[in-house]
């Protein structure tokens, strides 16, 4: 089995860097690298594909170093935003460009069997289809016939769903889903849709100016981040200037405009320190005020309601508790709380959902 | 193929119908003025005097020089302005704007400007026409050479500007792809660049070849003798008038169009999904 080994991987291209990047990625795991444009998440990516000269750091597949190796000796499957089919081959020919390309060290192409390749995918009646008159999900499949021809190491994946809508973005992300988890090969896949994370990654990295700023498990990085720049990225809605009371043990104090909150563990912060909290809206419960708590109420607010702002099955609700908070609950349940704007409602937040996290 | 505009499909200003026979004026004035010379040209000569002028051995040699040399002159633009234009179209540098406007200049150099220009470089005492008779016997006066020299000058813009345009319209994420399915980046240029930017290469080489036949000013001035066939047409029109010119000029135009058209059809008529030979 074959990991992923980047260390220490800087560059400057232009407008973009790579500033000192280095995760390891376990074979069969797939990655999700999340973070704004400009961010580096494609150059990452083209540069462990071997398009950009790394000025320092180490790239390896398994232990087999490629940073020196040019593209076509990499073993890496590649694909594009709208899958990189090309328009002037038909798909059987697209697929049979690679397993022809091949290397010298792969097996020969000769024993690459194209039609049992598109019959695996689903592909075989569009053997002599041009590219373009494919659907997305066609597409996908065909480009991930491709890249299987060429027997990839790892695979890469640039925003396959960039240029895509809703609907067919979910039915590819399952489809593409399913084959990473079967195919066990480590694959990295670049993204700004939080769907993506959850859907197909086991790992998640979050990328700012060049450098990855948190990396871990999807859960954990997707529940606690660790700066105020890596809330930003996961789309935390509550990003609160606060004062960090004491921060020992299971369970931290802070201020928060003179309200104090129960959040959780600081992790090392000092305390005294100026801190950020961060709190998702969809973890912010509302209720009619003097409503016996449901669940955990380590943090009850009495909050006045700003504003309302429907968003179809959701109800984005800005309140004023003392500080600006930004709850997100079900539209149907609006009537029952009386939310309207002046009201006032009582905000609980369980401890656990409010993340202290370094300005 | 006269296309009838649909304002309901257009929209915008064409679904007025003021603008809609604005533009059928204008375009029709512009393509009267543009058929109407040539008609007339064409309708003044019989079948006779056509089949004379062909039958006169100077008019056949003057037309099969001028095809052969606009010919090869398609050829050289391609070998060496393709992959300068592959290069303009993907590399970034400091002063490519200027190299850019280079390679326009042409474009804005009176013809027989050109000619002189090109006279004093390539000719007898010229800084390349001197070492290159001394030392490769390759002579720019009064050949073959000369001629494609001359017509290169003026008609180059056309193949780099065109391929140049192509290329760029090809998404280099696909060249990326096909690196990383094992192609070396000759292949990917073999495989896959130049393939999808052929109609663009084509209508640029098509374009030089239509200017190469149809120019006279350079090469009137760098190389008289042998005649193409607009030297020709003009020695014919100075030496016995525009009857007898306009004969040959009737069947040079007959040429390049012939030429022109199949060389277009060559460059379109391609089917959009070929295979890749397995």
């Amino acid at each position: 089995m074959t990991a992923l080994t980047v260390t220490g991987l800087s560059l400057r291209l232009g407008d973009f860097a790579l500033d000192d990047v280095s995760f390891t990625l376990p074979a069969n795991d797939v990655m999700v690298v999340l973070g704004p444009n400009g961010a580096g998440k494609s150059v990452l990516l083209e540069t462990i594909a071997g398009f950009h000269r790394v000025v320092r750091g180490r790239i390896a597949i398994g232990g087999r170093d490629i940073t020196a190796l040019p593209p076509e000796r990499r073993r890496v499957g590649f694909v594009v935003q709208n899958f990189g089919l090309f328009p002037h081959l038909s798909v059987a020919h697209n697929v049979a460009l690679g397993a022809r390309g091949h290397r010298q060290d792969g097996p020969p192409a000769a024993r690459v069997d194209i039609a049992a390749l598109l019959e695996r995918f689903g592909i075989a009646h569009l053997a002599n289809a041009s590219p373009t008159v494919l659907s997305p999900g066609e597409k996908q499949r065909a480009a991930l016939a491709r890249a299987e021809a060429s027997h990839p190491d790892l695979f890469l994946l640039d925003e396959p769903f960039a240029a895509l809508d809703a609907p067919a973005r979910a039915q590819l992300r399952l489809e593409l889903a399913r084959f990473l988890r079967e195919r066990r090969l480590p694959a990295l896949f670049v993204t700004h849709d939080y769907v993506d994370v959850a859907a197909l990654g086991d790992q998640l990295a979050l990328m700012r100016g060049g450098r990855i700023i948190q990396c871990g498990v999807v859960d954990e990085v997707f529940r606690r981040p660790v700066s105020r720049a890596a809330a930003d990225i996961l789309g935390f809605e509550n990003q609160l200037v606060g004062r960090l009371e004491s921060g020992e043990g299971r369970s931290a104090r802070v201020v928060v405009a003179g309200r104090m909150l129960h959040a959780a563990a600081a992790g090392g912060t000092p305390a005294d320190a100026d801190i950020y909290v961060a709190i998702r809206a969809e973890n912010v419960c509302l209720a009619r005020p003097a409503t016996p708590p449901k669940g955990a109420a380590d943090n009850r607010l009495t909050a006045t309601v700003v504003a309302l702002e429907p968003l179809g099955a959701l109800t984005k609700v800005t309140l004023d508790c003392g500080f600006p908070l930004i709850a997100c609950l079900m539209s149907r349940d609006v009537p029952d709380i009386g939310l309207v704007a002046g009201a006032t409602v009582t905000a609980t937040i369980a401890a656990a959902d409010i993340h202290v996290v370094a300005p | 193929m006269i296309a009838v505009p649909r304002p309901w499909r257009g929209g915008g200003s064409l679904g007025s119908p003021l603008v809609v026979l604005a533009a059928w004026l204008c375009g029709g004035v512009l393509l009267a003025f543009i058929l109407l010379p040539l008609l007339q040209l064409v309708a003044v000569q019989t079948v006779g005097t056509l089949l004379e002028a062909a039958r006169a051995t100077d008019v056949q040699s003057a037309l099969m020089l001028s095809v052969a040399a606009s010919i090869l002159t398609a050829l050289v633009a391609g070998l060496f302005g393709v992959p300068f234009a592959y290069f303009l179209a993907r590399a970034d540098f400091v002063g490519k704007s200027a190299v850019a406007a280079i390679v326009d200049v042409p474009l804005t150099v009176p013809h027989t400007v050109a000619g002189i220009a090109l006279l004093m470089v390539f000719g007898r005492h010229g800084i390349i026409g001197g070492p290159a008779e001394d030392f490769l016997g390759l002579r720019f006066w009064g050949t073959l050479a000369g001629i494609v020299v001359a017509m290169l000058f003026v008609s180059l813009p056309y193949t780099v500007n065109a391929a140049r345009i192509a290329f760029e319209g090809v998404d280099p994420r696909l060249e990326m792809v096909a690196r990383t399915l094992g192609l070396g980046p000759w292949r990917v240029l073999a495989r896959i660049t130049v393939p999808l930017a052929w109609r663009g290469i084509a209508t640029g080489l098509t374009l030089t070849f239509a200017r190469s036949i149809s120019e006279f000013g350079a090469v009137v001035i760098l190389v008289y003798y042998p005649m193409t066939a607009p030297v020709q047409i003009y020695e014919m029109f100075l030496r016995y008038g525009i009857e007898e010119a306009s004969a040959v000029a009737v069947l040079l135009l007959i040429i390049s169009l012939a030429l022109f058209i199949l060389f277009r059809h060559v460059a379109y008529g391609r089917r959009p999904v070929a295979g890749s030979g397995r």
